[in-house]
């Protein structure tokens, strides 16, 4: 197999990935908010707050299909395209992938379902439980795929016997702060995305000055205020990562030192990352400096109603915030991934030695542009999707069957009035 | 450790190719069980509710044999790819199918999305039996990989047999027989249940398995979680028993 195969797999993985991500990080800060407001929409019983939770829910519900279908295939390409890495590493990678798939996305999945089939034919606090079991489960989720990352970032507790890694300290593993502190990162992360994400839609409506003038309003504080909450956690929790970074990606002394070793014990190769890496850490922090000046802007907003429905330029501004924290998840997974190059699993397997030795290139091109095809397919219309949904507002919502009576929408009523 | 992980991959096997058998062979009679919009919009709320809950047990067998056999995933895959990417590749499809076809309310949308649903739904159920014909037949690509595409027909025969009990009773009819054979829930479940479980005799487990604290983690948190998971699919169950009388979100 030649490079080209190694180049093939390693950008198919990463389209996948990044794909999967885009929606995931969205999913996650956005469960949260649907299901903050249905515990306000039950508590209280407000007509607002149901339709908000439709509304958004029907939103989450669009994007979590993609996420759902790119994991998929991602977790089958570890086995297609990096059978090395399960060869050399799988006793100990595979094992929280596994507890991801029994303990956190079965649940989730299954709950999921409950909720979206289950509107208005279950008590409605079992309902309100439902969609904070998905929520937790998301976060149950992130945690152990990120402690299986954290192990590839910075391998503990483990030997290797023969040549194959064997895990002997579980604690290691499920605590290991590349771990732990990246859960958190990606939490705030996420609550930032779905923060902006939700201004955005409510800038639009407001500057648009459609119907739901109240709808929106409170829309626009529950994203402005996730904004204020998330800003500073999410870059303390990135910075404390920095404790623990790999020394070629640091460079300086303990670099040198590093690649000394490797050189040592593997063979001379290039042991620095590629320039990416630099290109992806600037990028993030660039996007965090204009997202904490937009939540400065926020924190002077968020006090009063009506300074959040008036200004144009306030509208415009939110909606123009939306893709920032889209771009710094991004360049912060290249910083992450492409920074550990040329390792997979840092200073015990190359990423050359990762790829799948069987596989030609033939089968290999093959499935890249099927994969890629696909997926370009389903992030465009998934994308129209949401844009169509956000713009038509909440008389647009099919969550939930027949949401109450909107006069604004002069389509013709459905033959078929769904019941659930 | 090593057979308690084997029992528990078969059960997820066996678990998925029951359930998710049943929605995946409503998906191939698409066509024939609903005429119309409307028919064809119940068909599809008949398992709308259980198809998360179904594909979920793939999802965990695949995560238990990264976890208990990282050796066998890697040879099963590779030796198998150009089946395994047909089988994802459906998979996507069908499940894009089934989250888009009620989003946009307009004849020429439901038609490519219900054509997804189906040529999905056929692709996975084809490369299902490809995919258990050859490990069948020996491993590797060989003449199991062809003579098991048949088996994709168990997945219809098993999805009428839900649609006889989910339809209602004017549909229902319908799923009676497929290609003259009575549709019988039961029966094909034993199969779809049996045949993972004759094609994994053959497989090297011990061979492949993990090695430390990685396996004994996995089969111990899953033992202990699994009545859990059985809860709540049986949760899904009681909620949506009964035939199904309206149109679901999808």
């Amino acid at each position: 197999m030649g490079g080209d195969g190694l180049g093939l797999a390693q950008v198919q993985f990463a389209l996948t990935a990044g794909t999967h991500f885009l929606f995931v990080a969205l999913t996650l800060g956005l469960a949260t908010l649907v299901a903050l407001m249905q515990t306000r929409a039950v508590v209280s019983g407000g007509a607002v707050h149901e339709r908000m939770v439709r509304f958004w829910g029907q939103l989450y519900v669009v994007n979590y299909a993609v996420g759902i279908v790119t994991g998929l295939v991602m977790e089958f390409q570890f086995g297609l395209n990096w059978s090395g890495m399960s060869r050399v590493t799988g006793s100990v990678f595979g094992a929280p992938l596994a507890l991801e798939t029994i303990v956190a996305f079965f649940v989730e999945s299954t709950f999921l379902g409950l909720w979206i089939f289950g509107w208005d034919r279950l008590n409605r606090w079992v309902h309100l439980g439902l969609i904070w079991v998905v929520t937790l489960t998301a976060y149950l989720s992130a945690y152990f795929v990120l402690v299986a990352n954290g192990w590839l970032q910075r391998p503990v507790g483990f030997e290797m016997v023969g040549g194959v890694a064997r895990l002997t300290d579980a604690g290691a593993l499920l605590t290991n702060p590349t771990a732990v502190v990246a859960f958190f990162h990606v939490l705030f992360g996420g609550l930032l995305t779905a923060g902006f994400f939700v201004a955005g839609v409510s800038g639009y409506h407001l500057l648009r000055r459609t119907a739901e003038v109240e709808f929106f309003r409170r829309s626009m504080r529950v994203g402005l205020v996730t904004v204020i909450v998330s800003v500073m956690p999410v870059v303390i929790f990135g910075g404390m990562q920095f404790e623990y970074v790999q020394p070629t990606k640091s460079g300086g002394h303990d670099a040198a030192a590093a690649v000394a070793d490797f050189t040592a014990r593997f063979g001379p190769d290039d042991y620095t990352p590629p320039g990416l890496t630099d290109v992806g850490a600037g990028l993030m922090m660039g996007m965090w400096s204009l997202m904490i000046l937009v939540a400065a802007v926020a924190l002077v907003k968020v006090w009063f109603g009506r300074w959040l429905v008036r200004g144009r330029v306030f509208h415009i501004l939110m909606i123009a915030s939306v893709p920032l924290p889209y771009v710094a998840m991004l360049s912060g997974w290249v910083f992450r991934e492409v920074g550990r190059q040329p390792w997979t699993v840092y200073g015990v397997l190359k990423t050359r030695d990762a790829l799948s030795p069987g596989v030609g290139s033939g089968a290999l091109a093959a499935s890249f542009v099927v994969f890629t095809v696909l997926f370009a397919g389903l992030f465009v219309v998934n994308g129209w999707l949401l844009a169509r949904f956000a713009r038509r507002g909440p008389g647009g919502a099919g969550l939930g069957g027949s949401p109450p009576a909107d006069p604004a929408d002069p389509v013709e009523p459905p033959v078929l009035s769904p019941t659930f | 450790m090593e057979s308690l992980a084997v029992v528990l991959l078969a059960v997820f096997s066996a678990g998925y190719l029951v359930l998710a058998g049943a929605d995946v062979g409503v998906g191939m009679l698409l066509p024939w069980l609903g005429r119309d919009e409307r028919e064809r919009r119940l068909v599809i709320a008949s398992f709308a509710p259980f198809f998360l809950g179904n594909e979920v047990w793939l999802v965990a067998a695949a995560g238990l044999a990264a976890g208990a056999f990282p050796g066998l995933e890697h040879e099963l895959l590779t030796e198998l790819y150009p089946l395994f990417v047909v089988l994802l590749v459906g998979w996507v499809v069908r499940d894009m199918g089934l989250w888009l076809r009620g989003r946009v309310d307009a004849a020429a949308w439901r038609v490519v999305w219900d054509g997804a649903v189906v040529a999905g739904s056929w692709a996975l159920a084809l490369a299902w039996g490809s995919v258990l014909g050859s490990v069948l037949g020996g491993g590797g690509l060989n003449a199991g990989s062809v003579l098991g595409l048949p088996l994709a027909l168990v997945f219809a025969w098993h999805g009428a047999g839900f649609a006889r009990w989910r339809l209602p009773v004017g549909l229902a009819g319908r799923a009676a027989r497929v290609g003259g054979v009575p549709s019988r829930y039961g029966v094909s479940a034993v199969v779809l249940a049996v045949a993972p479980v004759v094609a994994g005799v053959r497989l090297p487990w011990s061979e492949s398995a993990a090695d430390g604290a990685g396996l004994t983690m996995t089969a111990v948190v899953t033992v202990v979680v699994l009545p859990l998971l059985v809860a709540a699919q049986a949760l899904v169950w009681w909620t949506f028993r009964g035939r199904v009388e309206s149109p679901s979100y999808l």
